[in-house]
């Protein structure tokens, strides 16, 4: 028998979905579990499941409809049956006498029971959930985007979160910020990263080519509209809303020095030349720079930038140690491992600290703890030629480098002019921890410290 | 009931009359001439000094509240002034007859009274022991201000001392005779056989006459006065306190040297107006309070009319009753006629008489004529009266000044020093005898007595060998573990003493006590007539005196009828007196089922909502021993309640069963009698046994393991074990066999929600009775919390149950409909 496939309703408030994706066309033979088609709301996007087994028989809205939820989108059913009597578009015309009310029921039945046994996942921020399993998800990072609840009125308990936890259904600590839900994990044990929320975009695209219509002949140098658009997909929302909240939540802004690198590169080159012996032929001009960030960032004046700002911007957290957060990128997506204690450490033992962390970063076998924690970061974008940029700074941290890459300087000297090698280092802080002037000194410190490390590195 | 006096039907059937004796009406009519030789000179002056204290005293504090100044000092009073003026006389006649240890109790209305008893009281110490109470109390506070007054005798500091400790007290300075804390209607100065004063009208009727079986009790000397109006008359509570005092067991039935009535007057201070209410004519029908005492003993309580307004006859009646009480042919009732000049408060504009008839009686102004007559009799002159008049408006003027000085009598900063007045609010004493020089009275070694006997024989652990329950009738009960710590107590404290409705040839009505009549004297063990507020008021009166009271209730529902006793006296007196007064009463409150609306309620709630009451709930022998134990070493007033419906059970809980040597567990520690994971059942009293259940069901078909809390005490209450177990389990039910609206649990709820938020899975629910009637016992399963409507509600609220069949409508929507109809 012929069966519509309604489209659901993810939670009370939620009046229509949009159709991303079909992965069915009429004709094709569907399985049970198979999934039928992608939709999404404004805060998440979901995937509906054939629950029956048969054939598409009719497809009723396009990718990029927006179908309002419990409307018929498609019929599952043996070839030949009559699909007709299901098509919502057809409304305007009389309903077939009596069929409708008994025709109805089982699909108003179906829906009853897909909310009693909650398959679908409750919307985030729409949840009920109690106070305990709210903490338990933040604790332990699970992905409430999945969970079922089962809880009295639909409400969301402990024991939901806890079977999250026990199918590894995690979102990493990373990734949380700007998690809305809907993504499978690829990431450690399956927990959804940074990287998954990047990968969205794409099982999206389809959507926005099929809208690309291929444009008609047009007659040059006539005023003319042809502009179209685009609905963003579910992850681009994701990622703006991650990058306005870290906009928007601090206030952020950028100063930019440079330095002469040529006693880094001469170290640098004796390191590689001579090195081997000690085992520090690998130490690379990102070590020297972390080791003497690290220096500098431990100076008692420079606290403000190696700490978080927490507490809606009420309590400072100073770090006595620097934790240095370290960039990575790696085929999953950046990665940012922390050097703990980085200003104790040797230059040795930071370079091999930081080659291990970025191997089990590549890995992918770090450990979760080594991506928390970190009092400040360094991002490193100079192998790529970038000569300036704006870092945006990691809450709650309150400030972020960016290593540039080094490019020929010149300068004037005795009235000639020289050529030096030289290196564009950007801070980007938040001037609620500190003022201009104290991030400004900290860049002249790191400046002159970068200019005078043989000097760091025989004090220690 | 006494199986010693014989009801016979021939005598009480047997035609004859009641007859009574004449009821004197101010047969005294003597002046200071006639009395000449009787009185020496000084004594004559010094009542003139008295009332013209009393006078004075009451014109400042009128002055302040209506012109807000007095001689020139200007000062704003805003609590209540219930004045005497007018009331000098009787006051001074009544105390210049009391010796120290005699205790005055009174009304809102008592400055006169409590000075007159302070100075009598201070004419009759001698001056080291004047100094060594003086200095001594209160850690000198008082003292140090009145010491830098001038003064030429220690009697004259004396008077100091009282003169400012009575002020600053009203004024509600910290250098006040409680600190501030009672005010104008509660001064009072127990070292000066001053006794609370009670903002209650009649709330003395009762107190007074506990204080008097103290003193009965105790073997303690003198006598107490209730100093009460002529409309407190109209009070139950009064009535209750004059017909107790005159039980005719105390010379039918009590042995020996106890026999003999209570020293105790009933002072009727007929000021003519209760408030505004005209006593004779319009609101009572006695025509003249003396009439009352022929109510009550076929000695009419010896009542008599006496002219108020005459020191001089106050004190001939008081010669003359004082001899009665210490014959032991008490209690005595005074109509002491006087008449209040000043308003009911100075927010009185004597809307209720005539300006004649106030006229009338200051025409006859005691004081005026007692000057005329002193003068008279040639006792002192003009001068010297002149001279009198000047000592007291100085001693009145400067003690005004110093008590109203911010910085010599400051008030308690209970901002800064919220403990000062939180610490007061108990005593957390640990007492083994309020009386330790005497040997309690006891009838026979306490092995030999009966019950202590047949508990010997019984099984002091609930189950056998085998873990079968033991029979009710060899297992040791919840009323033996209550037996025990009782007859313990009885045979440690001499002046436990212990009465109530039926509790003793009855063994009271639930049997807690059977065998202790065996064991007891009459004295310390009697059967109270059916008054609640009397039992309740006296046993109040009784600790206020100095004793250890043990009374009850014998339902719960009959709370009611004790409401001021309880709630107001019993619970306040200890942080009024700023902890001078101790109040070592345990109230047993018994909570019944079966027998309907007005016999089966658990109010608990009322008594936690009462600061200044501890409460105890205990559901097992073992707890019930030690909780008992514990409230009877105690020296703060606790309402133990105890569930008719658990008498009888064994101890299941305490490994190895309920010890027979003595123990105490302290109040505030909850006790959990299953160790569970999943949930948390609170539960109150006799409903433990019931959440036990569904726990077990809870276990059997759910595969939840319930961790089960009994609560023990209320207040205080034990929080961290039951947030503990929260935190562990994520949820909370809150069973009470109380009705849910206003209840303990519901309390307790809210405050678990505030306190334990962010552990919570479920917001706690209460699992309580119906805000019904209690339903006849056939029908009590729809009433009280059924084990069924624990699992309901965790099913609706907390956790749905896989399969589970609900009994009850949980729903959200039933719940607005009942709260919308008030139910």
């Amino acid at each position: 028998m012929a069966t519509p496939i309604i489209m659901p309703r993810q939670g009370n408030t939620v009046e229509s979905c949009i159709i991303t994706k079909w992965n069915k066309k009429v004709g094709d033979p569907v399985a049970v579990g198979d999934i039928l088609f992608a939709y999404e709301t404004d805060k998440a996007s979901f995937e509906e499941e054939a629950k029956e087994a048969g054939t598409v028989l009719q497809i009723f809205f396009a990718e990029g409809d927006d179908v309002p939820c419990l409307t018929n989108v498609m019929v599952i059913g043996n070839p030949g049956e009559s699909f007709a009597e299901f098509d919502p578009n057809a409304g305007s015309a009389a309903p077939a006498e009596a069929a409708p009310a008994a025709e109805t029921a089982p699909a108003g039945e179906a829906k009853a029971e897909a909310e009693e046994t909650a398959e679908a996942p409750v919307i985030l921020g729409e949840m009920k959930i109690s106070p305990r399993a709210r903490n338990l998800a933040e604790k332990s990072g699970a992905d409430l985007s999945k969970v079922v609840p089962t809880g009295p009125d639909g409400r969301v308990i402990a024991r939901d979160v806890q079977k999250l936890i026990d199918s590894g259904l995690l979102v990493t600590a990373a990734a949380r910020a700007g998690y809305q839900g809907g993504v499978e994990g690829t990431g450690l044990g399956g927990r959804v990263s940074l990287r998954d929320l990047e990968k969205k975009p794409e099982a999206a695209e389809a959507p926005a080519a099929a809208a690309a219509a291929p444009a008609a002949p047009v007659e040059l140098g006539v005023p003319v509209d042809d502009s179209y658009t685009e609905p963003m997909s579910n992850m681009r929302k994701v990622i703006a809303k991650a990058m306005m909240a870290s906009l928007s939540s601090m206030a952020q802004l950028t100063h930019n020095i440079s330095y002469d690198a040529t006693e880094v590169q001469n170290a640098r080159k004796l390191f590689k030349e001579k090195g081997e012996k000690f085992g520090m032929e690998r130490i690379s001009i990102n070590d020297i720079i972390m080791y003497v960030v690290a220096r500098t960032l431990a100076m008692p004046e420079h606290k403000a930038l190696n700490a978080n700002l927490i507490d809606d911007g009420k309590t400072m957290k100073y770090f006595r140690g620097v934790h240095l957060g370290m960039a990575v990128d790696t085929d999953r997506g950046l990665m940012v491992p922390t050097i703990f204690n980085a200003d104790k450490m040797t230059l040795k033992e930071l370079s091999a600290t930081a080659k291990r962390l970025a191997k089990e970063c590549k890995e992918g076998n770090i450990n979760p703890d080594y991506l928390r924690g970190a009092s400040f970061t360094v991002s490193n974008i100079g192998s790529l030629g970038i000569e300036s940029f704006t870092p945006v700074v990691n809450p709650p941290q309150t400030g972020i480098l960016g290593v540039c890459a080094i490019t020929d300087g010149v300068r004037v000297e005795n009235g000639e002019i020289k050529v030096y090698p030289k290196m564009t280092l950007s801070l980007s802080y938040d001037h609620r921890a500190l003022d201009g002037t104290p991030a400004s000194k900290f860049l002249v410190d790191l400046k002159n410290n970068l200019e005078a490390f043989t000097l760091m590195l025989a004090r220690g | 009931m006494s199986k010693q006096l014989y009801v016979d039907p021939n005598v009480v059937r047997a035609p004859g009359k009641i007859t009574f004796t004449d009821i004197p009406v101010n047969t005294y009519q003597k002046k200071v001439k006639d009395e000449l030789g009787n009185f020496t000179p000084e004594e004559f002056k010094n009542i003139y000094r008295d009332m013209l204290v009393l006078r004075e005293f009451e014109t400042m504090i009128q002055l302040i509240k209506t012109t807000s100044e007095y001689c020139g000092v200007p000062y704003t009073h805003p609590g209540p002034a219930h004045l005497g003026i007018g009331q000098e006389a009787n006051a001074v006649g009544e105390a210049f007859c009391l010796d120290v240890e005699d205790m005055i109790f009174g009304s809102h209305r008592s400055h006169c009274d409590i000075l007159a008893k302070g100075l009598s009281a201070i004419e009759k110490l001698d001056d080291d022991k004047l100094l060594d109470i003086m200095k001594n109390f209160l850690d000198g506070k008082t003292y140090a201000v009145a010491e830098k007054e001038p003064h030429e005798t220690v009697k004259d500091l004396a008077i100091n001392f009282l003169l400012y400790g009575a002020m600053a007290e009203i004024f509600a300075r910290e250098t006040g005779f409680n600190r501030g804390l009672g005010g104008s209607m509660h001064t009072f100065f127990t070292p000066f056989g001053i006794y609370p004063n009670n903002a209650i009208v009649g709330g003395s009727g009762t107190i007074a006459m506990g204080a008097a079986l103290y003193k009965k009790i105790n073997r303690k000397p003198g006598i107490v006065v209730a100093n009460l109006g002529d409309g407190s008359l109209g009070r139950g509570p009064v009535l209750e306190a004059l017909n107790m005092a005159c039980m005719g067991q105390i010379n039918e039935l009590w042995s020996d040297d106890m026999k003999g009535g209570l020293p105790l007057m009933f002072n009727i201070i007929n000021n003519q107006y209760g408030m505004g209410g005209q006593t004779v004519g319009e609101t009572m029908g006695y025509d003249a309070p003396a009439r009352m005492g022929a109510g009550f003993t076929p000695t009419q309580m010896h009542a008599e009319r006496v002219d108020g307004w005459n020191p001089l006859a106050v004190i001939d009646a008081y010669r003359r009753k004082k001899k009665l009480l210490a014959e032991g042919k008490g209690p005595c009732l005074l109509d002491v006629v006087t008449y209040r000049m000043s308003g009911h408060s100075p927010s009185d504009s004597s809307s209720y008489r005539t300006k004649e008839e106030i006229e009338a009686w200051w025409e006859q102004d005691p004081i005026v004529e007692y000057r005329k007559q002193l003068i008279e009799a040639g006792v002192a002159t003009e001068e010297e009266c002149d001279g009198i008049v000047k000592y007291v408006k100085d001693a009145i003027l400067r003690n005004f000044k110093l008590s109203i000085d911010e910085e010599i009598s400051p008030r308690m900063n209970l901002e800064k020093n919220p403990d000062e007045l939180a610490d007061m609010m108990f005593t957390n004493g640990h007492v083994e005898s309020f009386a330790p020089d005497a040997k309690p009275d006891v009838n026979m070694p306490m092995e030999e007595c009966p019950r202590v006997q047949a508990i010997a024989k019984k099984e002091r652990w609930g189950f056998d060998k085998d873990g079968k329950p033991v029979s009710k009738n060899k297992v040791f009960q919840l009323r033996d573990g209550l037996f025990e710590a009782i007859i313990d107590r009885f045979y440690k404290d001499a002046s436990l003493a212990s009465w109530g409705e039926d509790v003793r040839d009855w063994g009271g009505a639930f049997a807690v006590y059977r065998g202790l009549t065996e064991a007891l004297p009459y004295h310390r063990l009697f059967n109270s007539p059916i008054s609640e507020s009397a039992i309740v008021g006296g046993a109040v009166g009784y600790a206020m005196a100095g004793g250890r009271a043990l009374v009850e209730l014998m339902y719960c529902d009959f709370l009611a009828c004790a409401g001021d006793e309880v709630f107001n006296q019993m619970a306040k007196w200890q942080a009024m007196s700023a902890d001078i007064i101790k109040m070592p009463v345990v109230l047993r409150v018994s909570v019944g089922s079966k027998y309907g609306a007005q016999h089966s309620q658990d109010w608990s709630a009322l008594v936690t909502h009462i600061p200044g009451l501890k409460a105890a709930f205990p559901a097992t022998p073992y707890d019930a021993k030690g909780l008992m134990a514990s409230a009877l070493a105690g020296t703060d007033p606790v309402v133990f309640f105890e569930s008719q419906r658990i008498y009888d059970v064994g101890e299941q809980f305490h490994e190895g069963g309920v010890p027979a040597e003595y123990y105490e567990i302290p109040f505030g520690k909850a006790d959990i009698k299953r160790a569970g994971k999943d949930i948390t059942i609170l539960s109150f009293g006799a409903v433990l046994y019931r959440a036990l259940k569904a726990a077990d069901e809870l276990k059997a078909k759910y595969g939840m393991e319930a961790e089960v809390i009994d609560a023990r005490t209320l207040v205080p209450f034990d929080y961290e074990t039951v947030l503990e177990s929260v935190k562990k389990t994520g949820r909370l039910v809150i069973v009470t066999d109380a009705c849910e609206r206003g209840s303990f649990a519901s309390e307790v709820a809210r405050q678990i929600t505030e306190m334990g938020f962010d552990y919570l899975d479920a917001a706690p629910t209460v699992v309580a009775s119906r805000n019904w009637i209690t339903p006849a016992h056939e029908l009590e399963e729809s009433f009280f919390p059924q084990p069924s409507w624990i699992l309901d509600a965790i099913d609706a609220k907390i956790v749905p149950l896989k399969g589970h069949a609900r009994v009850t409508n949980q729903t959200l929507n039933e719940k607005l409909r009942n709260e919308r109809r008030g139910v």
